[in-house]
């Protein structure tokens, strides 16, 4: 079984938001609502003249220690064999535990307003057919066929690296454990599975 | 860092969290009573019925506030979530109260043809084991109070939330709001035994007012010396008028001052029955501001 994950070199991302586009295409996200499965953050640091841009982009990190799925009481959200986090939409009540358990801010809520818009937008190809809560899914679909998610395989800058972290000869295992990748709030225990080289 | 308020629970779930331990509290503190004081049967029957009451319109708040009411059943499937516990906590209380409450509607002359379409043989049944549902009752309420506080507190990211002080501070409010309530009840009541009930009541609640003030005064103590988002929120509160002048004064010191001159002074007159029950609305209005603010003042502490 793979241990799919991602690394994101800051080094390279330039915050063209090419990835953005790239999910919400593919995964059908409600970016009229400006909700996003991955998001690239863009804040300035410091004062004037020593001002700072920094750039973060972030999705579900598919944590080994889920408190999004501990807290879900319906079984919604469950862990593939590859331990990639999914809602089944069906089974989702929209009661927003998972939302309040996420450390990432990974998740947001596909409302009837949402699902509205989509059908209109996307007819009988829409992939939303009810309210739920939703988040990235690491393209599951896209990876079950041999392709990596949309937004890595778009990246212009190859900011997005991914693959399986247990493979000794994949790029993402080199790299999460040379110790320069890093994940995101590692004192809280959840053990992401998408890992950041600083810029 | 940045801290960012957490956009996801908002009044509604403040109000069922407030229900949920009013109604929970108001049925274990008046099965206590009735276990321990045997007071009177219709007062208990109001306040059992009214603690339904609270917990059934505390779940339409939160069912209101879902995305697919309508599949609230599959909340069962996922026993390390607290909302599954919270579905059979709920789900026992109102099993008990209502196996507890239908004896004790008998004394209503009014309701007594309505009880009497009960088969004899359960009722009579239901009379016998009345204190072994008053007893399974108490254990309902107090594990609805305390789930209120467990449910917000697993959120490993809001450290303000994410902290053993926060059930107890609910549980301990929840019951100051269900005494309160009971008290309230009981300046009502015809009953001659009544105003020794009042005078628990008050003892109690003055209690349970001065216990949740040490249990805050650890909790804001604890918060403002982690170097977290829970400092954070603790500043925001102390800056929140409506917190500290609201719910800490109006809502805790000022009906304790109430229930304490009451208590040693005041031998539960006729007169005095206006300030007993200013003191137990304002408890009431305290126990939800509390939680509303507590879950406003919710900050997620983001890495960016
Ligand atoms: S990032 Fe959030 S949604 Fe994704 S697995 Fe971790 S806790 Fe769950
Ligand atoms: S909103 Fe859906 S996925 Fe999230 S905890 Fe509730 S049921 Fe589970």
């Amino acid at each position: 079984m793979a241990r799919y994950g991602m690394v994101m070199d800051m080094r390279a991302c330039v915050g063209c938001q090419a990835c953005m586009a790239a999910c919400s295409m593919e995964n059908q996200t409600p970016y009229w609502s400006e909700k996003f499965r991955t998001h690239v953050e863009d804040s300035a640091h410091g004062e004037y003249p020593n001002v700072r841009r920094e750039l973060l982009p972030r999705l579900c990190m598919h944590c080994e220690n889920t408190p999004c799925l501990s807290a879900c009481p319906t079984g919604a959200t469950y862990k593939t064999e590859d331990g990639i986090v999914r809602i089944n939409y069906d089974r989702c009540i929209g009661c927003y535990a998972c939302m309040i358990a996420c450390p990432y801010d990974a998740r947001y809520p596909y409302d009837g307003d949402d699902v509205e818009k989509a059908e209109a937008l996307y007819g009988s190809d829409c992939s939303h057919t009810m309210p739920h809560v939703d988040k990235c899914s690491f393209c599951e679909h896209r990876v079950k066929s041999g392709l990596e998610p949309a937004c890595a395989a778009t990246c212009p800058t190859g900011a997005r690296i991914f693959g399986d972290l247990d493979d000794p000869n994949s790029e993402v295992h080199k790299l999460s454990v040379s110790g320069i990748a890093r994940p995101l709030r590692a004192e809280l225990g959840t053990s992401p599975k998408v890992f950041y080289i600083p810029a | 860092m940045s801290f960012v308020h957490q956009e996801v629970w908002h009044w509604q779930i403040a109000t069922y969290l407030f229900l949920g331990g009013l109604g929970g509290a108001t049925f274990a503190i008046g099965a206590i009573l009735h276990l321990f004081e045997g007071c009177d049967r219709k007062m208990l029957s109001i306040a059992v019925l009214s603690g339904m009451g609270f917990m059934g319109i505390g779940t339409i708040f939160l069912l209101a506030d879902m995305l697919q009411p309508m599949k609230a059943l599959y909340a069962l499937t996922n026993p390390s979530s607290w909302i599954f516990w919270g579905v059979i906590f709920i789900n026992f209380y109102f099993l008990m109260a209502t196996v507890y409450v239908i004896p004790l509607l008998r004394s209503w002359p009014k309701l007594v043809l309505i009880v009497e379409i009960i088969p004899d043989p359960i009722l009579d049944l239901m009379e016998r084991f009345n204190r072994l549902a008053a007893l399974g009752g108490s254990a309902a309420g107090f594990l609805v109070a305390i789930y209120t506080g467990l449910l917000i507190s697993a959120a490993p990211a809001i450290s303000f939330w994410n902290t053993p002080a926060l059930p107890l501070l609910f549980v301990i409010s929840a019951f100051s709001t269900g005494a309160a309530y009971l008290l309230l009840l009981s300046t009502f009541s015809k009953n001659d035994y009544a105003h020794k009930i009042s005078e628990k009541l008050e003892q109690l609640d003055a209690g349970l007012i001065v216990t949740e003030l040490i249990i805050l005064g650890a909790y804001f103590n604890f918060a403002f010396f982690l170097p977290t988002g829970a400092r954070a929120s603790a500043a925001e509160l102390f800056e929140t008028p409506f917190f500290v002048f609201g719910f800490m004064g109006a809502g805790l010191l000022l009906p304790l001052a109430i229930e304490t001159y009451s208590i040693f002074f005041s031998k539960h007159s006729k007169q005095s029955a206006g300030v007993v029950i200013t003191a137990s609305l304002l408890v009431l209005l305290g126990g939800f501001l509390l939680r509303y603010y507590v879950l406003h003042a919710g900050l997620y502490q983001y890495p960016w």
